[in-house]
Parts: structure tokens; sequence; C-alpha cells
């Protein structure tokens, strides 16, 4: 017996236009409007002293940031769900989508250690300059290192 | 060699049921393995912006310092998201077989891609106009004092003469006292021409001096570099030349932000540039009445590159703009 009668070969799943999807994009757009004026708002309140009592002045960045980049993901799982159709497509989404997402996180893994969580001091010139100068490590243009200007 | 012979019609088969390849048009599928590929480069990029902001304390958030504008980010934002409807409702004009209509979606698509390009022109344009780019930004105020000593001594124009002058004169030198009229008559002119320029120098030196040897530590150069920008400002009202001298402003890891901020944005413009090529392919062919069902699938891929476009920018908004 040849092998190619080893394995049962079905007919591939023809792939119909017909079968397209009917979803109301501009409902779609109008969430994603309404999401953009969302993270616009979020900025907006980050000066807002009533933000700052509730969750504590130094926790202002990092909500607002939870916040917007929760918004973006929902953003973007709108556009994927149903501008890209992936929610009617088949289970290949998920064999040809995770490994990228997987594999897309190295760079920043590895980044990580050293660039982003060092536990010592970069030994850079402007740093040591600017705290012999008392400013420490205040971000510049928030303690008048970067005057304003138009 | 002994196998179960498979048979899905009778259902006899206890082997596993294969199936050919995936479900979907090759165009497409082809179009979803280059989007992988895309998803690792642009997280690449972003997962590293991410990462250095964690590391660099200090990083220029101020949007009076980076010159990030929300509303530019925030309406680019809102023509993505349009565009993506128009695009995704050309295909669906195709799938309908109204031709027509999709070219005018279409050509409604290209008319938002390039209005985000030249909202983020008018963007660029503000990071060239006062140098925030990499290698060039200053980041601490001895840093500004010393650039805006070099900038002065640009804009004089004086280096260029003097350099030609010194050129001459060992010109000169090398012809060990054969006949240099020529030469002579040339550095004449060289050395009248930099004569000019004596009103200029008087007037910028001292400024260009103080800059470069007016502070000897840290605490006068933090000093200084904001002292001096009204004499630097009388100058430029003075001697136009000076006007592109930039003001001194040191931002902490501010190159970079610009290396960074150029990579990202740079490269996503350049997407949206092959976006505007893709979808000119669709309106030459809906013109020229040649669009049909057969464009159906690379309709539906131009579609897919253009949303991953707007994934990205939907990430880049807050991340760049926000936070």
């Amino acid at each position: 017996m040849s092998d190619q009668h080893s394995f049962a070969v079905a007919a591939p799943e023809v792939w119909d236009d017909k079968h397209h999807p009917h979803v109301n994009y501009w409902y779609v757009f109008y969430a994603l409007c309404v999401f953009t004026g969302l993270s616009v708002i979020a900025d907006l309140v980050r000066g807002n002293s009533l933000l700052a009592s509730v969750v504590g002045p130094h926790n202002v960045k990092l909500v607002v940031a939870f916040v917007v980049l929760s918004i973006a993901c929902c953003k973007a799982l709108f556009v994927m769900l149903y501008f890209m159709h992936l929610k009617f497509e088949g289970k290949w989404k998920f064999v040809l989508l995770a490994p990228t997402i997987v594999l897309a996180m190295a760079i920043p893994a590895a980044l990580m250690p050293d660039i982003g969580s060092h536990y010592y001091d970069y030994q850079v010139p402007q740093l040591e300059e600017d705290a012999s100068a008392g400013h420490g490590d205040a971000p510049a243009g928030e303690h008048g290192a970067a005057p304003k200007h138009d | 060699m002994s196998h179960a012979v498979a048979d899905p019609a009778h259902g006899h088969s206890h082997a596993p049921v294969l199936k050919m390849g995936v479900p979907i048009p090759n165009g497409k599928l082809g179009m979803w393995l280059f989007l992988g590929t895309e998803i690792m480069f642009f997280t690449a990029f972003i997962g590293t912006y991410i990462v250095l902001r964690l590391g660099s304390r200090g990083w220029p958030s101020d949007p009076e310092v980076t010159h990030i504008r929300i509303w530019a980010g925030g309406l680019n934002t809102f023509v993505l998201i349009t565009s993506s409807v128009f695009v995704v409702l050309a295909h669906e004009a195709v799938h309908n077989g109204k031709f027509k209509l999709a070219t005018n979606w279409m050509i409604a698509t290209t008319v938002l891609a390039f209005v985000f390009l030249g909202i983020k022109s008018y963007e660029y344009y503000g990071k060239f106009e006062h140098d925030i780019l990499p290698g060039h930004v200053a980041e601490s105020p001895r840093q500004a004092l010393d650039k805006l000593a070099r900038e002065l001594d640009a804009a004089s124009g004086l280096p260029p003469l003097q350099e030609k002058e010194t050129h001459i004169n060992n010109l000169i030198a090398a012809n060990q006292g054969k006949d240099s009229k020529s030469l002579e008559a040339q550095r004449d002119a060289v050395q009248a021409d930099i004569k000019k320029l004596d009103g200029v120098v008087a007037a910028y030196r001292p400024l260009k001096d103080k800059a470069k040897y007016g502070a000897t530590t840290a605490v006068e150069a933090a000093t200084l570099v904001h002292d001096i920008v009204p004499e630097l400002t009388s100058l430029k009202k003075e001697f136009p030349q000076f006007e592109a001298v930039h003001d001194p402003h040191p931002i902490k890891w501010g190159n970079t932000f610009a290396s960074i901020y150029f990579l990202m944005t740079g490269f996503h413009a350049l997407h949206v540039i092959i976006g505007v090529i893709m979808f000119a392919i669709v309106i030459i062919l809906g013109v020229g009445n040649k669009l049909g069902a057969q464009h159906s699938v690379m309709v539906e891929n131009f579609g897919l590159y253009w949303h991953f476009v707007d994934l990205v920018w939907i990430f880049l908004f807050p991340l760049i703009y926000i936070v």
C-alpha cells in the first residue's frame, strides 16, 4: 500500500467569499472615537487636584498610563476583531499570531534587566552635572532646567 | 507497511483527518504572515521605548520641552480611525460588486492618509525648528552653552573665511618665495571680507565668550543658561543672521528621546506612504474600470495592512503623546 493512503485527507475547507461577515462598521468607528476621547480626557485630568488626592500625587502618572494603555488595548481589540475580521476567522489565527507575539517580546525582555530596571546609576556627564547643579533627578522642564517657549 | 486507510466519506477511519492548508486564500495568508513580522518589528521599537523610559529617570515629558502636541496626535488618531472605516467599506463595496463606490472609498482613504502625513510633517517641522534631533540636543546647561557658542560662530559667517585665509597662507608659505601674487590677491579679498564682519564680530564675540567661559561650575552654568537668553534675543534683533541660533535649552535624555521618537514615528509614516501606494493601485484600476470581483482579496489584503498601520498608531498615541 502506498504511503499516500496512510493518512486521512479531507478536502480543504474552501474559502467562500459569500461567507462574508456583516458588521456595522460605523458602530465600531463610534466606539473607537469614544475611546480616543477618553484618552484625551485622561490627559486633561492629569493635572486635576482631585485625582491627585484620590490616587496620591505620586501615582497620578502611573494611573493615567494604566488607563490610557488599557484604552489603547480596547481600541486595538476592536480594530482586530471587526475591521480585520479576526472574530470571524478560524483557529489558524492563534497558530499564526501567538508565536509572533511571544517572539516580539524578546527585545524588550532582553533590554529590561540592564536598561529598564538597573539598580545602579548611570555614569553620564549630563546627570552628574545636573546633580551637582542641585537638580538631582528632576525631569527637565519641571524644575526650570528648560524654560518654556513657543 | 500497514496503515488504516482513510475514508472520510464512510467515517470508518481512526486516523486524524488532515486539512490541506489554512482555509483562506494564499494571498491573505501571505499578508497575515507579513503582518506577523510587522508585529515583531514594531514591538521591538515600542518595547525598547518603554524600557528606555523606565530606565531613564527625568525622561522629558513636558510638552513645552518636547514639542509634542496632544491635539495633533489626537487628530491624527481620528484621521486614521476614519480611514480604517473607509478602507473596510471599500472592501465591502468590492464584495458587493459596487466597484465605483469602492474606488470612491479608496480615494477618501488616500486623502486621509495625506492629511495624516501633513499633520505629521507639521509636528516634524516643530522638532527641526527647535533642533530636537538625534545628536543635536544639549542635555545639560554646560552642553547648552557650548552649543550656543558653536551656533553663534557658525551664524556669524566668520569661521569659513578664517579657514580660507589660513589655507591661502599655507599655500603661500609652501611656495617658498616664488611668485604668489595671485594667492596674495585672494588673501587680500578674504581679509577684506573678514573686515566687513567687524561689526558683527564685535557684537557676538562677547556673548560667545560669556557662553564659553562665563560659567566654571555646574551651578553657574545652570544660572547662565537662563540669564544669557535676553542678550541673545537682542543680538538676534540687531543682526538677523543670528535668527537661526537656538535659545539654550538643555533637555535631559533629549537625544535618546529624539532617536526613539523619529524611529517609531518615521517607520510608521513610511508605512503610511506604502499604504498610499497600495491604494493608488486600486484607484487606478477603479478609474480605468478594471476593478472587479477578482480584486476582492487584494483589496482585503491592502485593508488588513492599513488596519495594522492604524493599530500601531493606536499604541503610539498614548505612549508618545500622553504617558
